[in-house]
């Protein structure tokens, strides 16, 4: 039996040598993260996209001695994969086994990443796929994702987060396997591996895996020196014009905060009462969606969530040490748009002055306080999270959040809305199909009014008269419109 | 503490993993009716603390039969967080939050399932508000009107993506008369007219809205005599309905159908190869011998996969599906193709695999070591309270019983190569094909 203290074990940490997080238990299932504290922030400026390629080279290719053919085949049996992401300060390799298959599927992926086999026609395919995921997936067939990457993208512009994960088109068309290789020996060092461990592996196999992974090169760990990002001055918009039927909007401004800080937990609640991650109990989902019908979701984030229609709950070991303040609105009928963005800012600004109200602090602290189980409810969620809290330098995540929310009054969360939120300096990104409209509109003072097919209660209409004016602040030198065959290249 | 807790019950679970004898599902669950038609499915599966509701009515876009109506199930499922007059919307939503529930629901062709998972002191809550807004729903017309908006624009979310055009156009190209013509989503015009569809909406909630139509799956951290108390209570006096849908047959199909879609922005050309298939069955071995060819034809470690992505390099995704659904589906394989120049061949490739199984046994080995694949598959999803509701909730809309899980692992572990070559005989024919491409501007057709 290990020796258990709140729920993980922390290896000691000695100075170069892999850091490892256990959750060990008797389940029959095994989760191995390996998660390299590197990523697109570590990239060459002229390599955006090695951190990711390389890391589906490692999990997606051949080793030195098998082909990505055999390491199907010998995956297949056991129905398992080993699957990779990678973001700005984390590459991740994530794989789950029966115990029954622990030893041949640790092999592999050991070997995957100890050992990879670099063969030019896994690059060649490997490197297509990306290409097709930024040109084809990304921009052409999700304009949801596409505006909250490209919000990133211009808020972190000059920035070493200020680029895609997946890279450009241009810097992907010329990569080589010999950039990668580079990429690879130094930062996929002993230094910058997290590994986690969780389920029913035997005794002694995490100090065998430590063991194997100090084959991997020494040398300091990456660092992450990150200026602030240039805050804006005024409000600034982009269009990404493209043909699609509806208009969806991001906007969001960069925030001095991070999970483990001590207000955290109290900028936590407040985007969880404006806008929880598809739940329908947000102020702006209520507002923009209950009440109006203007679309089909509308939601608000202190940390980076990719993926985000796909999924429910984010995926752990995303970490970063700069986040951004998000709105994230699904895509609104193009006559009712310009509402829609303001609607949101007029939200926006109603948190910033006024808080959120005493009555509904302890139903949003009640809730986070429960919903932390449901992120942790799997093992590898547990994993993650507790890998990233190693990484943050922070307690246990559910612990460490209960315990703080237990503290929290609701002073405390709109002193920290003032602190770090505003309705002004703030990034916008349109995608529409009629962009010159939208930025004639936007930079306009002349009322958007909203277009309803039943009627409404007066203290709605009454607001309304109010939005459909709601200065966006931005003049027509303001709004820049972009091809969308630009955006990523 | 909650590690040590989660263990035990997974320990007795192993046990069943990897014995063919035994039964793949390995929770122990009660089932039981009540008079009025109600099923109530528990699960206590000792992953602790945690409980997931998942409450699936038998009703989806295939019963979606009335020319004008389609996507009226899944409007459904927007209406019914529309509230009650006990539990008004604002009311009903903070209760969820008071409860940290994760909570959603969605439509597919042959159910409805609305799920919550939250901590499992608030089980009683949760079963109570949800027993109000199933019997008690009440929204207003102009309500009504403001959801219908709520769901054109996830349509419009959805129409930004290719996938979904295809998808939809393969709908429109297999079937005729049969709903499955449709998506959950309804087509585009009934979508723009459901504002004018309040009171269809109420007939279809007083058609479906009933406990014959409902089954109720509760797994976690649970008692199953405290939830069959507490389902008792509030509803036990839920009123049966009669209503039963009338579902056209689709005719066979009488020949080879083609469909081609042109989309407006640059994408990676898509190609779907469909066969029409049978209904899922798990006293014949129809499904499970699709479900094989699916997976030895065209999954990642087919010889066809490795081809056409790993050493040709001409497709960059490829996945089939077996049909598995209430009445006859599509066996479809879904590409994304790197060159229109090449979809011609591709699609002869995928034609030729189609072909094999017609024509000569599989290798017994091969079979053998997919049922191994597809054990260990299924016992690595079921890792959580709600991944295990999850799972069952989709096979009860097949069956109304997660003992349809066991019944057809059985059956795809007695499969054979005999049995396999016999059902490819019948429905990877020619006259069932039906394909569907769709490039950008210009792409080859």
């Amino acid at each position: 039996m290990r020796p258990i203290i709140a729920g993980l074990v922390f290896a000691a940490t000695l100075c170069a040598q892999p850091r490892v997080v256990e959750l060990p238990g008797k389940s029959p299932l095994v989760t191995i993260r390996l998660v390299f504290t590197t990523g697109a922030a570590s990239e060459p400026a002229d390599k955006p996209g090695a951190a990711a390629l390389t890391a589906s080279m490692l999990s997606e290719g051949g080793t030195k001695t098998m082909t990505y053919k055999q390491i199907t085949e010998a995956l297949y049996p056991m129905a398992t994969t080993i699957e990779s992401y990678s973001d700005k300060e984390m590459t991740t390799f994530v794989g789950e086994t029966h115990v029954d298959n622990l030893e041949k599927f640790y092999a592999l992926m050991r070997d995957a990443v100890l050992h990879p086999g670099w063969r030019a026609e896994d690059f060649t395919r490997l490197r297509d796929q990306q290409l097709n995921a930024l040109r084809v997936s990304l921009r052409g067939n999700n304009d949801e994702e596409l505006g909250k990457e490209a919000l990133y993208n211009a808020i972190y512009k000059g920035h070493p987060y200020g680029h895609e994960d997946l890279g450009t088109v241009s810097s992907l068309q010329k990569m080589t396997v010999a950039d990668l290789e580079a990429f690879y020996k130094k930062h996929f060092t002993q230094a910058n591996l997290i590994i986690g461990l969780a389920g029913g592996y035997p005794a002694g196999f995490a100090e065998r895996v430590k063991k194997d992974f100090a084959a991997l090169p020494g040398g300091p760990a990456d660092k992450f020196e990150l200026p602030a990002p240039t805050p804006l001055q005024h409000n600034q918009a982009t269009i990404i014009e493209k043909d699609t039927r509806s208009v969806a909007w991001s906007i969001g401004f960069p925030i001095s905060l991070k999970r483990g800080d001590p207000d955290f937990p109290a900028l936590l609640v407040a985007q969880s009462w404006l806008g929880q991650h598809r739940e329908s109990g947000g102020e702006l989902y209520n507002r923009m969606r209950e009440l109006r019908g203007l679309n089909y979701g509308d939601y608000a984030y202190i940390e980076y969530f990719p993926r985000g229609m796909f999924q429910f709950q984010p995926d752990p070991n995303i970490a970063r040490h700069q986040q951004i303040f998000q709105i994230w609105i699904r895509p609104v009928e193009p006559p009712n748009a310009v509402f829609a963005l303001r609607l949101a800012m007029y939200e926006l600004d109603k948190l910033v002055k006024n808080g959120i109200p005493a009555g509904d602090f302890e139903k949003t602290r009640s809730f986070l306080s429960k919903y932390v189980n449901i992120l942790t409810k799997t093992k590898s969620a547990e994993l993650g999270y507790a890998i990233d809290s190693k990484y943050y330098g922070m307690p246990e995540y559910n612990e460490y959040l209960k315990s703080a929310l237990a503290k929290l009054t609701v002073a405390d969360v709109n002193r920290a809305v003032k602190k770090y939120l505003h309705a002004d300096n703030v990034q916008i990104i349109g995608v529409a199909k009629d962009a010159a409209a939208i930025k004639a509109a936007i930079s306009s003072a002349a009322a958007t009014p909203m277009h309803y097919n039943s009627p409404k209660p007066q203290d709605i209409l009454d607001e309304d008269k109010k939005v459909e004016v709601w200065p966006l602040g931005l003049k027509p030198e303001d709004v820049t419109i972009v091809p969308v065959t630009s955006v990523f290249e | 503490m909650r590690i040590l807790r989660s263990v035990a019950l997974c320990l007795l679970a192993s046990a069943c993993f990897l014995s063919a004898a035994d039964k793949i599902f390995p929770y122990p669950y009660t089932q039981e009716d009540l008079p009025n038609g109600l099923r109530l499915i528990t699960i206590p599966t000792d992953y602790p603390n945690i409980v997931s509701v998942y409450i699936v009515v038998g009703a989806g876009s295939r019963d979606e039969v009335e020319a004008g109506k389609t996507g009226f199930a899944h409007l459904f499922e927007h209406l019914m967080f529309r509230g009650t007059a006990e539990y008004p919307p604002a009311k009903y939503t903070a209760v969820l939050k008071s409860a940290g529930a994760a909570s959603n629901a969605y439509t597919s062709s042959d159910l409805t399932a609305f799920h919550t998972t939250f901590s499992k002191e608030d089980l009683p809550t949760i079963l109570s508000m949800e027993a109000d807004r199933f019997q008690h729903l009440d929204y207003s017309e102009a309500d009504f009107k403001t959801e219908s908006l709520a769901v054109l624009g996830e349509y419009n979310k959805n129409s930004a993506s290719p996938d979904y055009q295809l998808y939809e156009t393969m709908r429109g190209t297999a079937f005729k008369v049969h709903p499955y013509s449709h998506t959950t989503m309804g087509f585009l015009k009934d979508v723009q007219n459901m504002p004018e569809g309040y009171q269809y909406s109420r007939d279809f909630f007083s058609h479906f809205y009933r406990p014959e139509y409902v089954t109720i799956i509760v797994a976690g951290d649970v008692d199953p005599k405290k939830v069959r108390s507490l389902i008792d209570e509030r509803w036990g006096q839920w009123k049966r309905g009669a209503y039963k849908p009338r579902i056209p047959a689709e005719p066979a199909q009488d020949g080879p159908r083609r469909a081609h879609v042109d989309w407006k922005m640059e994408t990676i050309p898509q190609l779907a190869v469909a066969w029409r298939g049978p209904a899922y069955s798990d006293d014949s071995v129809e499904t499970a011998a699709l479900d094989a060819i699916a997976h030895l034809g065209y999954d990642q470690n087919s010889p066809l996969y490795q081809k056409l992505v790993v050493e040709d390099q001409k497709v960059e995704a490829m996945e089939a599906q077996a049909p598995a659904n209430l009445d006859p589906e599509l066996f479809e394989v879904d590409l994304h193709v790197k060159d229109a120049k090449d979809l011609a061949s591709v699609e002869a490739q995928v034609k030729a695999v189609a072909q094999s199984f017609v024509e000569k046994p599989v290798d017994a080995k091969q079979l053998e070591l997919l049922k191994q694949h597809l054990r260990y598959e299924f016992a690595l999803g079921l890792d959580n309270s709600e991944a295990i509701a999850s799972t069952v909730a989709s096979y009860v809309a097949l069956r109304r019983t997660p003992e349809t899980i066991n019944r057809y692992y059985d059956m795809f572990s007695k499969l054979t190569p005999a049995d396999i070559q016999r059902v490819a005989k019948k429905y990877l024919i020619d006259r069932n094909l039906d394909v569907v491409s769709l490039t950008h501007d210009g792409g080859a057709k």
